[in-house]
């Protein structure tokens, strides 16, 4: 009998998918249905950090679903995926917690299964090796996450009818996204015959080699930009996130801030660094430009928002921007720093989101403008909204000062010397938004006394308070001490960067 | 849609559609056929009978709770998945074994075919509760 640490890739997808299933049977019970929804995700967290240490000790992990060899459906974890998957099972646990106060009761039972499923879907983006099933696992997490955003708060400050009209929004845009993403894997396969991601790269190169590679290839990878910036909000297509994200229920806007944004990163990196690796020069320009734009607008348009959620959703993107940024320089130090850069933003992110869960409560209203003097009120909200502003600024100690200084020296090695002023810029745009946030939010005087009156006593409950410490902690832990993160992202942007191990690791198989 | 033809055509359609899409369902794993498109048969002979009978008529007989179904076919296609972990086995490694019964002749037991009936149950029970719930309009 083969022991269970070789399972863990298939854990990470099969135990939310096999929870979501019993919990819509215990829909009638809700203790046990949290009992168990929350045992699955803390279990899940353990398991992808054990999958961590396990690929960071002994290489890339390969698991064959049904023994079927490289034929069959397979499951990569190497660096890039394994740290990616402990960022978005830490993040979805702490969102887990807080949603058990946060989320009505009467929402809550409908709420558990499609949390397990996006989940799934999210473990599984991450760690398929195959092409197709990246665009199932897509579906997965996008059809789950409508469901969740519609999901009602105690406090019901978000209309119902706004929630419809944002999912819809999202629900169709990203349908699209997902027909061209149809469209863009059949033409791989068309023109390789195969979908295992490994054995795609393998051809391309051999056809990029004997001059023989077709045009539509350069197409296709047109198509996958599209697709991939339109799941990660990336300008032009960026419209449709500062509509859902802060309609969302305050743990949910984290997740789909924190970690689903992240998926289209994770993408881009897997596709273009790893399947188009040797005709990438093309598009290197084109990632560039887009990520520019999207800092651009995203900074210009946060500064000028009353609504709390609506400003973080603009920050959000913003800072994919930077993210992207990085990704479009190639360079070994640009791509470890856009992974250290999503990781602070994840962790920053998150904790603001949560956080203003808990100040829209206290305020029952997202407008900044009816707010202020709440320093006194909830001084706990202001220090934890601070760090988190802190670090979206890029202040020191914060996470997101090393994220932009490791950023910024790797854009000025690679001489890109505008875009790294037009980044610095727009860097200072998103200090003065973030504490024109603070400042409205929790420095002067009371300015509606009205709001005040539907104080809750329910940002009280320590499920509210322990994420935010936890995440508040996170990120001035990796800001004093970023040494971890950034040696990771080091190995990981080398193992992106010479994907022949992966190559390797996934087709020197046996078949059954 | 009340008329008498329909309601005749539907009742005397019921048990052909349903068996129907059995067979479909225990054919799927090798043959054409298969959990999904049983689960549709299935799922639109029950539509049609709302649509005729009228859905406040079936549920006096019949109303069984469809989000049940589909959470029992999501829990059985799982376990499916799970059950080749303890024989050391990779997930969703499926196991053959023929049986010969007498008078009837071979039978081939896959565990795939589980998994099947697990696809069966999540497709009648998310289709029949999405049609019953914009039929109930409340």
């Amino acid at each position: 009998m083969s022991s269970l640490n070789h399972h863990y890739p298939i854990l990470l997808i099969a135990i939310p998918i096999l929870v979501a299933a019993l919990t819509i049977m215990l829909r009638s019970r809700p203790k046990l249905q949290t009992g168990l929804s929350v045992l699955a995700s803390f279990s899940v967290v353990l398991i992808s950090s054990l999958l961590l240490m396990k690929v960071w000790n002994s290489g890339i992990q390969v698991y064959e679903v049904g023994e079927w060899g490289k034929y069959g459906i397979i499951l990569v974890a190497d660096l890039l995926s394994a740290s990616i998957v402990v960022l978005s099972s830490g993040v979805s646990f702490l969102s887990l917690i807080y949603s058990l106060d946060y989320i009505k009761k009467r929402s809550l039972s409908t709420y558990h299964p499609l949390f397990n499923l996006l989940v799934a879907g999210l473990h599984g983006s991450f760690l398929t090796g195959d092409i197709f099933n990246l665009f199932v696992f897509f579906e997965v997490l996008l059809l789950s996450s409508c469901g969740l955003v519609v999901a009602l708060e105690k406090d019901g400050i978000t209309k119902s009818s706004d929630k419809l009209e944002a999912t819809f929004k999202y629900l169709i845009l990203n349908i699209l996204g997902a027909a061209l993403m149809l469209i863009a894997v059949a033409s791989l396969y068309a023109t390789t015959g195969t979908l295992n991601m490994a054995d795609i790269s393998v051809k391309l190169s051999a056809m990029q080699a004997a001059g023989t590679l077709p045009w539509h290839v350069f197409a296709i990878g047109l198509l996958f930009i599209v697709v991939f910036g339109n799941k990660a909000a990336i300008f032009p297509l960026h419209y449709w996130l500062p509509d859902v994200h802060p309609t969302a229920p305050s743990p949910i806007s984290a997740m789909l801030s924190g970690v689903l944004i992240k998926v289209g990163v994770y993408g881009m990196l897997r596709i273009f660094f790893f399947v188009f690796r040797d005709v990438l020069g093309m598009f290197q320009p084109i990632i560039i430009i887009l990520a520019l734009f999207t800092i651009g607008i995203g900074a210009a348009s946060a500064v000028a928002q009353t609504d709390v959620k609506r400003l973080l959703a603009y920050s959000s993107v913003s800072q994919i921007g930077y993210v992207f940024l990085g990704i479009g320089f190639g360079s070994l130090g640009a791509i470890a720093a856009s992974l250290v850069y999503m990781f602070n933003h994840a962790i920053a992110k998150s904790l603001l989101f949560l956080t203003s869960g808990g100040i829209i409560h206290h305020a029952g209203t997202r407008d900044m403008n009816k707010m202020g003097g709440m320093v006194n009120s909830s001084p706990f909200m202001a220090v934890a909204f601070l760090i988190g502003a802190m670090s979206i600024a890029g202040l020191p100690p914060m996470g997101g000062f090393i994220s932009k200084f490791v950023l910024f020296d790797a854009g000025i090695i690679g001489k890109y010397y505008t875009e790294i002023a037009i980044a610095l810029l727009f860097a200072i745009f998103s200090m003065f938004y973030m504490f024109r946030a603070w400042l409205l939010m929790f420095w002067g005087e009371k300015r509606d006394v009205k709001a005040y009156g539907e104080y809750s006593e329910h940002g009280s409950s320590p499920l509210v308070y322990l994420p935010i410490v936890f995440l508040a902690f996170m990120v001035l832990a990796l800001g004093v001490y970023s040494e971890p993160l950034l040696s990771l992202a080091q190995a990981t942007a080398a193992q992106i960067l010479d994907p022949q191990a992966y190559i390797e690791a996934v087709l020197t198989r046996v078949v059954r | 849609m009340t008329t008498v033809i329909t309601k005749m055509i539907t009742r005397i359609c019921l048990p052909l559609v349903i068996l129907f899409s059995i067979s479909l369902l225990l054919a799927g794993h090798n043959n054409p056929g298969g959990g999904f498109i049983g689960g549709v048969m299935f799922a639109s002979i029950v539509a049609l009978s709302y649509v005729v009978y009228g859905l406040e008529e079936i549920k006096k007989s019949f109303s069984p709770d469809w989000g049940k179904w589909f959470g029992f076919g999501l829990v059985l296609a799982a376990c499916t998945g799970f059950a080749a972990l303890p024989f050391g086995h990779n997930f969703f490694r499926s196991a053959v074994e023929i049986l010969d019964i007498p008078l009837i002749g071979e039978i081939e037991m896959v565990s795939a075919a589980l998994f099947d009936i697990g696809v069966y149950f999540v497709v009648i029970g998310s289709l029949l509760s999405i049609f019953q719930m914009v039929g109930e309009d409340k």
